[in-house]
């Protein structure tokens, strides 16, 4: 190759006719962050394998006959609880500690000196936490039907909007948290931190019934623990949770927004 | 060269970082095809300007042309004209170097089979970023400068981490990109590389241009005097050696026991030189130590500050 071949001449006026398939540099970039994601061994331990052993473990050992404590089969209460969980470890781990890594590492520093858009490492991330929770949920499912069996969703709508709205609150927050902290281990020790308390107490702990007031009260203010609610109360029937899928999709604008604003690259 | 025909034109640039001033009212323009050279000690704030010339920081008063373009505000339309090699940046770990290629090549790319064959790096291809050496990375940034065709190619630190083999390449690249009539800027601490590849090189010191020009001409202006070393040979006597001081160009000759070092200007080298093949036999000890860019560049750093303010 001669450096001639390198090099843009000036006079260059004549866009070759490939351009117009070309991908962009959106496109490209999206194609490859959801590539790197299959390879990404905190996605494959907290978002796929976590949710997956656990739900198995916990799921069996409570019975599956309803009592007390459980006004359903217990296993199906933490099938339907622990799809969150994957929509939790996707925001809370996954996404900061990735988008923090880039950072430290100066790979967007490299991304916005070679032109990529402002806005499209944002919305690769956010389609990557999106594309994560919806593999590694179905897997969950497919995990849990040979098992425990999956129950019947009672009311699609309010499950299809808590999955929806409860995925772009915490994918927000995830990118919100990766812009945030200064580095990969700084968004591991935070994320980390943020996730067990939600993760324990709303979603894949105990069940409200035995907590003592006060924990019921921590949790029920937790963003994960909401959205578990919004999920589980109406894929198993336990009532209408439209009030706190409005406090969620609050949440989400709110987190949306400001990841928005930190974002620009 | 007037600001309209620079690519690069720069008026007044100053940017700090928490009250530290970084770089101080720079001035600076790069003509069309040069290769420019910014050299200086760490912190001198070489890195900053270029962030600025690629729109990756905000200067904080100033005024930044590259390419007729406002780095910042039309940053969209910039960058893609610009080939980098950034300092201390990376790819993902899990990035294999064909993907990497594929991510980086716009429209109008080059054959990035042939560049990447060029830079030894096509069995290469199906290897994860993290699992590369440190100068399959540099080299792996250096095709991702020149994938898209760039008019401006910035190297920061372009071949840390190489080894001689590879730097030789490297520097065989540059030459071929000026060759070619690309404008480059380097921005470097191995001044060897920026004496070998620069038509012009920046020197400067906390944000300010201390001096600029040819690298012979900063080395004539600012390097110590040239010096040749030579055994006084058996049987000469040492009156001969006062016809040494006649020679042109020649400041001092001096004699310790039987060692002679004759200081003087760069044509100091050949009149003494001259000299000893005309009064034979020629020393086997004879040594020279002609001043080079980092002298200029240790000289300029050691001297007062606002030697000179524009480049």
């Amino acid at each position: 190759m001669t450096a001639q071949t390198l090099t843009r001449s000036t006079e260059t006026a004549v866009e070759p006719t490939r351009s117009r398939r070309h991908p962009s540099a959106g496109r490209r970039l999206l194609t490859t962050e959801l590539r790197l994601i299959g390879r990404d061994p905190m996605t494959l331990t907290f978002v796929l394998v976590f949710p997956i052993v656990s739900m198995l473990i916990i799921g069996g050992s409570f019975g599956t006959e309803p009592d007390e404590v459980f006004p359903v089969n217990p296993s199906h209460w933490y099938v339907a609880s622990y799809f969150s969980v994957v929509i939790g470890a996707t925001g809370l781990i996954m996404l900061p500690v990735r988008i923090a890594t880039y950072r430290e590492r100066g790979v967007l520093r490299r991304f916005a000196a070679a032109g990529f858009p402002r806005w499209s490492f944002a919305v690769a991330q956010m389609a990557v936490g999106l594309t994560a929770i919806a593999v590694s949920g179905a897997v969950l499912l497919i995990a849990a039907a040979p098992v425990y069996g999956v129950p019947t969703v009672e009311d699609p709508a309010q499950v299809a909007a808590g999955v929806v709205i409860g995925s772009v609150l915490f994918v927000s927050l995830g990118v919100l948290l990766g812009t945030l902290l200064p580095s990969a281990r700084a968004a591991q020790a935070v994320g980390l931190m943020l996730f067990f308390p939600s993760f324990l107490l709303g979603v894949g702990g105990p069940p409200p019934a035995v907590m003592s007031d006060a924990l019921a009260d921590i949790a029920d203010k937790l963003p994960l623990a909401m959205v578990t609610d919004v999920i589980r109360q109406g894929w198993l029937g336990l009532g209408d949770a439209t009030g706190t899928l409005a406090t969620v999709g609050v949440l989400a604008v709110a987190a949306t927004a400001l990841a928005a604003r930190r974002t620009a690259l | 060269m007037t600001t309209t025909d620079a690519i690069v034109s720069v008026r007044g640039l100053t940017k700090a970082y928490g009250g530290r001033t970084v770089v101080d009212h720079l001035d600076l323009d790069v003509a069309p095809g040069e290769v420019v050279g910014l050299i200086g000690a760490n912190g001198a704030g070489k890195t900053t300007t270029v962030e600025c010339l690629q729109g990756l920081r905000r200067p904080d008063s100033g005024s930044v042309r590259v390419l007729g373009l406002d780095p910042v505000r039309d940053a969209d339309r910039l960058r893609p004209m610009i080939g980098s090699q950034l300092q201390e940046s990376g790819l993902p770990d899990r990035l294999k170097v064909r993907e990497a290629v594929r991510l980086f090549a716009g429209p109008d790319a080059v054959d990035a089979d042939e560049l990447l064959e060029r830079f030894g790096l096509s069995h290469r291809r199906g290897y994860a970023f993290g699992t590369m050496s440190g100068g399959e990375k540099q080299r792996l940034f250096l095709v991702l400068a020149l994938l898209n065709r760039p008019r401006l190619v910035i190297l920061d630190e372009l071949t840390q981490g190489l080894d001689p083999a590879a730097r030789r390449e490297v520097w065989a690249s540059v030459t071929q990109l000026r060759d070619a009539g690309t404008t480059v800027m380097l921005v470097t601490h191995e001044l060897d590389e920026a004496e070998e590849l620069c038509d012009r090189v920046v020197a400067m010191r906390g944000g300010r241009v201390l001096d600029a020009g040819t690298p012979a001409e900063l080395v004539a202006r600012h390097a110590a005097a040239a010096t040749v070393r030579f055994g006084l040979p058996a049987g000469r006597p040492a009156r001969d050696l006062a016809a040494l001081r006649d020679l042109s160009g020649v400041a001092d000759v001096v004699r310790t026991g039987d060692q002679v070092a004759v200081h003087g200007d760069r044509s100091t080298i050949a009149h003494v030189g001259a000299w000893l093949v005309g009064h034979g036999p020629i020393p086997d000890d004879l040594r020279v130590e002609a001043p080079d860019l980092e002298d200029a560049l240790l000289t300029l750093l050691e001297g007062p500050a606002d030697q000179k303010e524009a480049a």
